[in-house]
């Protein structure tokens, strides 16, 4: 089904394998009239042995032709007079013969053709199961969650395999009308990832956008339209595209295309819907996966907002208010009269309630967000922390600049949990912290001397802050051999990967395309 | 002797009034008040006064601009003292306070409560001493460290190490632990001795060679 051979009708088939065995039974005759050199006779057989050996191995239906001819070669051979020699027949027998090679002809054609049909079948099972194998290995890879880009070069290779495609591009359809080159593969092509191109005119993305159904170009000869100039000139021929469809909406577009002057068979373009659909599924997976991280990072930014309001309430609002009250308060102490000592003891106690109240005021507000963080940076902030831990603390910074609010406020959070823990449960001496940034990480490590065997999965305090690390796309690890102190290890990154395959897509449906736009804003 | 003439600066209109009023009462001359760094630095301009008096959280962004502003101040009249007051404290303000030479102070907003002592301390930064809060001095000295160079020190000695680390000049730590001064010069050498920092005269190079060497332990 995949390749094509021409077709001639039987009629001619079998009138053009008469005339050619004809043909050679007048030749082998005419040479043996001639000389019957026992040489010649054997250059006779071994050429109609290679003729048969030959036809046999095309399988075509000239097969026939040499078959019936050495058949009847044989006959006049062996049983015509003059027995062992060849000559011509008498006229009788010509009617005979004729007959005789009509059958032959007849029979050895339907027999090819049958041989041939059950090769085409043979060929097309063939192709279906490297199809199948080829689907198979990339939906392995999307159940594995590779990323869209991985899946995209899988398909490209697969199908490139077996359409003999050699380029092909991802798109991605835009709000204003364009798409966006989002992964190449062979880059033959002048497009790059990243690229706008223009759909105007006949090319199989803007087909693919205008129709949302599998296209196909057999020509760029004479196609219109600046994106099937640009194809022209690349020495493009033909081509096919499918569209990508995400959650029930066109999100994109798969391209491939070829070089080769030999059209790409015809429906192939249906055969690469199979392999779409599977970039579509990791790519609406990768979405997913972006949606989920997104929205715990909202959230957690949204916890954050609202410690840090509260802890500025508390200063500006609240203690201001109480300080003024004090003040206040002295203020009437300063008009009694001095001999009301009663209601200066009452006074004075009053007063030392008031600043009661604003140690604890303090000490709630340094608990819900230390003001130091935000003005000063992670290293003030882990000093204090380290200050006020009940185990000593050796404390190593390895960062020279401020990193994203994000990262500084669960960094802190992060060490000052694990503070709690040794001094709590390990009996340790000391926990040493150290905080390092290498090109887009922050590593956090917090190991103590203590007694090890801390069970994270028990109502650790610091599975509470899983949710932050995955939300910041980090990594957290708690080992804790018994006897062998406890350490933790988290990793946090400052930067989204996958972004353009999270996002994007046309319609207005803006709840779920707007949204999912955001990790690229948290990118730094 | 004529009243300290103060200039105040802090947002909060009612808490302004209120410490005006209380400054009134404690022969205090409040010459000026500001709302914001800029206001404050038109009163420092106008009165040129022995002290100003900053809250550290002020507009715009009401985060450390009262640090900055003392700062200006300080590099435009370094004769001028100045106490910042802060919702909290922390270390790293405190260094930078301190570094910009003596007649200055830090302290906690609600030591305002506390009036005579607030009052001391205020007269203590205008006559050039320096003074930092008891809380981030006890911070600084119970900061717990596995090979703590403090462990050597007797409890009467953390004492007047921390003492010396507020900004007390030594009589003013005889007060505090009602002892004479001869005691206090006493403990003050070992101190000295025992942590290896040299003796330094004035209390200002005193205060900050001790939180230095807290910060750093």
């Amino acid at each position: 089904m995949w390749s094509h051979t021409r077709r001639i009708p039987l009629a001619a088939e079998a009138g053009l394998a008469a005339s050619a065995a004809l043909g050679l039974f007048a030749f082998v005759a005419a040479t043996l009239t001639i000389t019957t050199h026992p040489i010649v006779v054997l250059l006779l057989v071994a050429i109609c042995g290679g003729v048969v050996f030959r036809a046999a191995r095309t399988g075509s239906d000239l097969y026939a032709v040499p078959m019936a001819l050495a058949a009847v070669l044989a006959f006049d051979f062996f049983y015509l007079p003059p027995l062992r020699s060849f000559g011509f027949p008498d006229y009788a027998n010509w009617g005979a013969l004729l007959l005789y090679l009509g059958v032959v002809v007849f029979v050895c054609t339907i027999s090819a053709r049958t041989r041939r049909r059950v090769d085409s079948l043979d060929r097309a099972q063939a192709t279906l199961a490297k199809e199948q194998a080829a689907l198979r290995r990339v939906a392995t890879l999307v159940a594995q969650e590779s990323s869209p880009g991985e899946v995209f070069t899988a398909v490209a290779e697969e199908v490139g395999r077996l359409i003999a495609t050699d380029s092909s591009r991802i798109l991605r359809y835009e709000h204003d009308g364009t798409a966006t080159v989002i992964a190449a593969w062979n880059l033959e092509l002048p497009f790059r990832v990243g690229d706008r191109l223009s759909l105007e005119g006949q090319n199989l993305a803007g087909i693919v956008f205008r129709t949302q159904r599998p296209a196909r170009v057999d020509s760029y000869a004479d196609a219109p339209g600046p994106l099937a100039a640009t194809v022209r000139e690349a020495g493009i021929q033909s081509g096919i595209g499918c569209p990508i469809i995400v959650g029930g909406r066109l999100w994109g577009s798969m391209v491939a295309v070829t070089s080769q002057r030999q059209p790409i068979p015809v429906g192939a373009e249906l055969r690469l819907a199979a392999f779409t659909e599977l970039v579509a599924t990791a790519i609406s997976n990768t979405q997913a996966r972006a949606d989920l991280t997104a929205s715990r990072a909202r959230i957690v930014r949204a916890a954050d907002e609202t410690r840090k309001q509260i802890e500025r309430d508390l200063h500006d609002g609240i203690q201001q208010r109480l300080v003024s009250l004090a003040l206040d308060l002295h203020g009437v102490d300063a008009l009694l009269p001095f001999e009301l000592e009663e209601a200066h003891a009452q006074l004075s106690r009053l007063e030392a309630g008031l600043t009661g109240v604003l140690d604890e005021l303090r000490e709630i507000s340094r608990g819900i967000h230390p003001a130091i963080l935000s003005q000063g940076g992670l290293e003030p902030a882990l000093k204090a922390l380290a200050r006020r831990s009940a185990v000593p603390v050796a404390l190593v910074v390895r960062t020279n600049r401020r990193l994203p609010d994000r990262i500084e406020v669960a960094s802190y959070y992060l060490v000052s949990e694990a503070l709690t823990n040794p001094a709590k449960h390990s009996h340790a001496t000391e926990v040493r912290v150290d905080v390092e940034q290498t090109n887009g990480l922050v590593r956090l490590s917090i190991r103590d001397d203590g007694v090890g065997g801390a069970d994270p999965s028990r109502g650790s305090g610091l599975t509470g802050l899983a949710d932050r690390v995955d939300a910041l796309g980090g990594t957290i690890e708690i080992t804790s051999p018994p006897g062998n102190g406890t350490s933790l290890l988290v990793t946090l990154r400052f930067t989204t990967p996958e972004g353009d395959f999270a996002s994007g897509g046309t319609g207005s449906d803006i709840s779920s395309t707007g949204l999912s736009i955001r990790p690229r804003e948290a990118r730094t | 002797m004529t009243a300290l003439r103060v200039v105040l600066a802090d947002d909060d209109v009612l808490l302004r009034e209120g410490l005006a009023s209380l400054l009134d009462r404690s022969g205090f001359d409040v010459v000026g008040q500001a709302g914001d760094a800029a206001q404050l630095l038109n009163a420092v301009r106008d009165t040129e006064p022995d002290v100003a008096v900053v809250d550290i959280r002020m507009p715009p962004s009401h985060t450390v601009e009262g640090l900055e502003a003392a700062g200006s101040v300080r590099e435009e009249f370094p004769e001028i003292a100045i106490l910042v007051l802060s919702a909290h404290v922390e270390v790293e303000h405190a260094m930078t306070l301190l570094a910009s030479g003596h007649g200055i102070g830090y302290l906690l907003k609600s030591r305002v409560v506390d009036v005579d002592e607030f009052v001391d301390s205020l007269e203590r930064v205008a006559n050039g001493g320096s003074v930092v809060d008891p809380e981030l001095v006890m911070e600084l000295v119970n900061a717990r460290r596995r090979d703590d160079p403090l462990a050597v020190l007797s409890a009467r000695e953390r004492e007047v190490l921390a003492l010396m680390a507020e900004g007390r000049s030594n009589a003013g730590i005889a007060r505090q632990l009602w002892v004479t001064e001869g005691t206090v010069e006493k403990h003050i050498r070992s101190v000295l001795a025992k942590l290896n920092l040299p003796e330094t005269p004035g209390d200002h190079r005193r205060v900050l060679a001790v939180i230095t060497f807290l910060e750093a332990r």
